[in-house]
């Protein structure tokens, strides 16, 4: 045997997978580096974000000089490695692991929530066998509760031990475990133990088959069914990047989106169950303005005016925004402030932090709003009474920020841009503009790291509502505060010219998972 | 100038229709005394349908009297006409189960896909035709008429017994 040449790419390693050269650095695994040539080897333990286990079998490789079929989970790459994934051996093993896992599942797909996004389907129909040669009666275990928001169906369970090893290694607070052994094994949980950590329902998505189920999503709409779009979670500051999973234009359930700088592939309770208000059916649908004969519906062209003129007429302004709004939203307010000379106030609404202890700088930070640090670059500072010492004629627009608003003292009129009228507010309302929720428009937050990150359109706005770039901006342009874009990313655009902390950003370059900005230290517009 | 026009010098018994008219009124009048039936006197008689006739759909019922369905969702994916409203949820078993189940046998194409596809052989296209409602509304079968119908339902094409037998 010749010596091998020296390798072409110092410090990294060649391999050869299905036929595909892949160089990818060394202690790579297989299956990481057969993703880089394309090729999906199935599997069910490996996680990309828990430790390999190898207790499936089901990512078994061929790969030549090796005297057996090797998991492609636990073989690290080596130099001139020639993979075969698809050869008649490793098919051939596979499909025989395949039969094994099936022989106690109870194929109950149709009334199962996983399917459509089964892992357990998706490898049977691409290389399983067509029948089961198993004869002899299922084992049967009972479902369940294991507290939280998490639904263990033990007969479809695959002991992948992905949720046993999330828990104990991420979530640090061990909970699961595998009881008994063999065909009696099972995913039990420690004497008294529940998944009431804050992040346990990470182990409803990494469980590749439908053994745990979330109770809240229980039933509730088929996977097939679903529309997807990238957002970002607006539950607290971390920023987590997710998925807003919709169904007849209705939200249905918030996943996590992988990405690496921010959250990995997780996302917390509080996050994932925190969708209904989106669906509000409440809503202010229209644009008011108030007459002799109370809020009266109007066009939008005569309520901007009718704003317009209460703001400058107005001696002492006051903005109280809500830290869940947009990068481009709070920016034109900003803009909308400094021109009135206005008190540009928000509250931030807070709750205990509770971090996922396996995942560096990842918690569920105390403060619950998504785009506080935004906020605050754009010169609103954070109050605890935000209505405290205005007193008569004096105007106080509230943008979305209803729930900061305890009481409106007398002889203050209020100008509210938002999602809903508050009954509260309405007395001393005399112009409401409807605005989008963040669901239903593009935009950015910035989350307490600075990381600015996008989040796309999920839902179609209903009525005659508007995103609130657009509203902003006109009632900007409308007060002589400048002319602005009245599309998201022509927002940003403004932005990235004027602030220099979003210097050299834009909507493509962002992406999908976001870019940290160059925060000055207390920098305001 | 006049077009010349060539005439036939036929027989009789060539050019005559009087043997036409015979044979065709001989015809009339064997089938006036010798009537074989060609028209069904249909409501009173009816014609047997096709075993693999696809008309309005039925529901099947479990011994307890509740619908097979267990709102997998998959007779509204592949459904081509898109006639099938499905909402699923839970009974009081905790078991899923439709909520509500609709189909629009105006907008129905009758495939009998969702027939096909029906893991629990719950819906099927049924051996019935007599299909007249009052109102357009009455066309939209919700679950309890569905599963109330007990008309014969269609035997699908089995691949593995083409002759159907």
């Amino acid at each position: 045997m010749t010596a091998p040449a020296a390798p072409a790419n110092p410090g990294m390693v060649t391999l050869t997978i299905e036929g595909r050269e892949v160089i990818v650095p060394p202690g790579t695994n297989l299956i990481e580096a057969a993703k880089t040539a394309g090729v999906l080897i199935p599997h069910y333990c490996y996680h990309p974000s828990l430790p390999v286990a190898g207790v499936c079998r089901m990512c078994l490789v061929e790969v030549e000089k090796f005297p057996k079929l090797t998991p492609a989970c636990a073989t690290t790459v080596g130099e001139g490695q020639i993979v075969h994934v698809h050869s008649a051996k490793a098919r051939e093993a596979r499909k025989g692991v395949l039969e094994f896992l099936l022989i106690n599942h109870p194929l109950d797909c149709p009334i199962c929530d996983q399917a459509g996004e089964c892992e357990l389907q998706d490898y049977t129909f691409a290389e399983g066998r067509k029948d089961s040669r198993y004869m002899e009666p299922k084992r049967f275990n009972p479902m369940e509760d294991f507290g939280g928001d998490v639904l263990y169906v033990p007969n479809r369970c695959i002991l992948c031990t992905r949720c046993v090893r999330f828990m104990d290694v991420v979530a640090k607070e061990s909970v699961l475990n595998v009881s008994e052994r063999g065909d009696r094994a099972y995913i039990g949980k420690f004497e008294g133990a529940d998944l009431t950590h804050a992040w346990a329902s990470n182990v409803v998505d990494l469980c590749p088959v439908g053994a745990l189920l979330s109770k809240d999503f229980l039933n509730k709409a088929r996977a097939w069914e679903l529309d997807r779009a990238a957002s970002i979670c607006p539950s607290c500051s971390q920023g987590c990047n997710v998925m807003l999973e919709t169904r007849d234009n209705v939200v249905v359930r918030i996943r996590p989106r992988p990405n690496a700088s921010v959250n990995q592939h997780f996302a917390c309770d509080v996050g994932r169950l925190n969708y209904r208000w989106i669906n509000r059916r409440d809503r202010l649908e229209y644009p008011q303005v108030r007459s002799s004969q109370g809020l009266v519906t109007t066009s939008w062209s005569e309520a901007v005016k009718a704003a317009a003129s209460a703001i400058t007429a107005a001696a002492r302004v006051t903005v109280l925004v809500s830290p869940a709004l947009s990068n481009e939203a709070l920016y034109l307010l900003g803009r909308i402030a400094s021109h009135v000379s206005a008190t540009a106030v928000m509250t931030i609404a807070r709750g205990p932090e509770a971090p996922l202890p396996g995942v560096k700088d990842l918690s569920l930070r105390a403060e619950r709003a998504p785009n506080h640090t935004g906020a605050e670059l754009f010169g609103f500072t954070d109050v605890i009474s935000p209505t405290a010492g205005l007193g008569s004629n004096d105007l106080l627009i509230v943008a979305d920020a209803a729930a900061s608003v305890s009481a409106v003292p007398d002889g203050v009129r209020v100008i509210v841009i938002g999602t809903v009228l508050d009954d509260m507010l309405k007395g001393a309302t005399i112009v409401a503009l409807p605005v989008c929720n963040f669901a239903e428009e593009d935009g950015t937050f910035m989350n307490l790291r600075g990381r600015v990150q996008r989040f796309q359109q999920s839902k179609a706005p209903p009525a005659q509502v508007r995103p609130t770039y657009r509203v902003f901006g006109e009632v900007a342009a409308a007060i002589g505060a400048g002319s602005y874009p009245a599309l998201a990313s022509d927002v940003f655009a403004t932005i990235v010219a004027t602030v220099p902390a979003f210097a050299g950003m834009t909507y493509r370059t962002l992406g999908l998972q976001g870019a940290p900005a160059t925060l000055p230290a207390g920098a305001a517009v | 100038m006049a077009i010349n026009v060539k005439v036939m010098d036929r027989p009789v018994e060539q050019v005559s229709y009087v043997r036409a008219t015979l044979s065709g009124l001989a015809h009339t009048f064997k089938h006036l005394v010798d009537p074989h039936k060609v028209t069904t006197q249909y409501p009173e008689e009816t014609e047997a349908l096709s075993k693999r006739w696809r008309g309005t759909h039925r529901m099947l019922t479990t011994e307890d009297g509740k619908a097979k369905c267990v709102a997998c969702g998959l007779c509204p994916t592949v459904c081509p006409a898109n006639c099938i409203k499905l909402v699923p949820g839970e009974d009081e078993h905790g078991n899923r189960f439709p909520l509500v189940f609709e189909i629009d046998e105006f907008r129905c194409i009758f495939c009998g896909y969702c027939q096909e596809v029906c893991p629990e052989e719950a819906i099927h296209v049924g051996r019935h035709y007599e299909n007249a409602e009052y109102s357009r509304d009455g066309f939209v079968y919700d679950l309890e008429r569905l599963t109330a119908q007990t008309h014969p339902v269609c035997e699908m094409w089995d691949p593995a017994d083409p002759a159907g037998e």
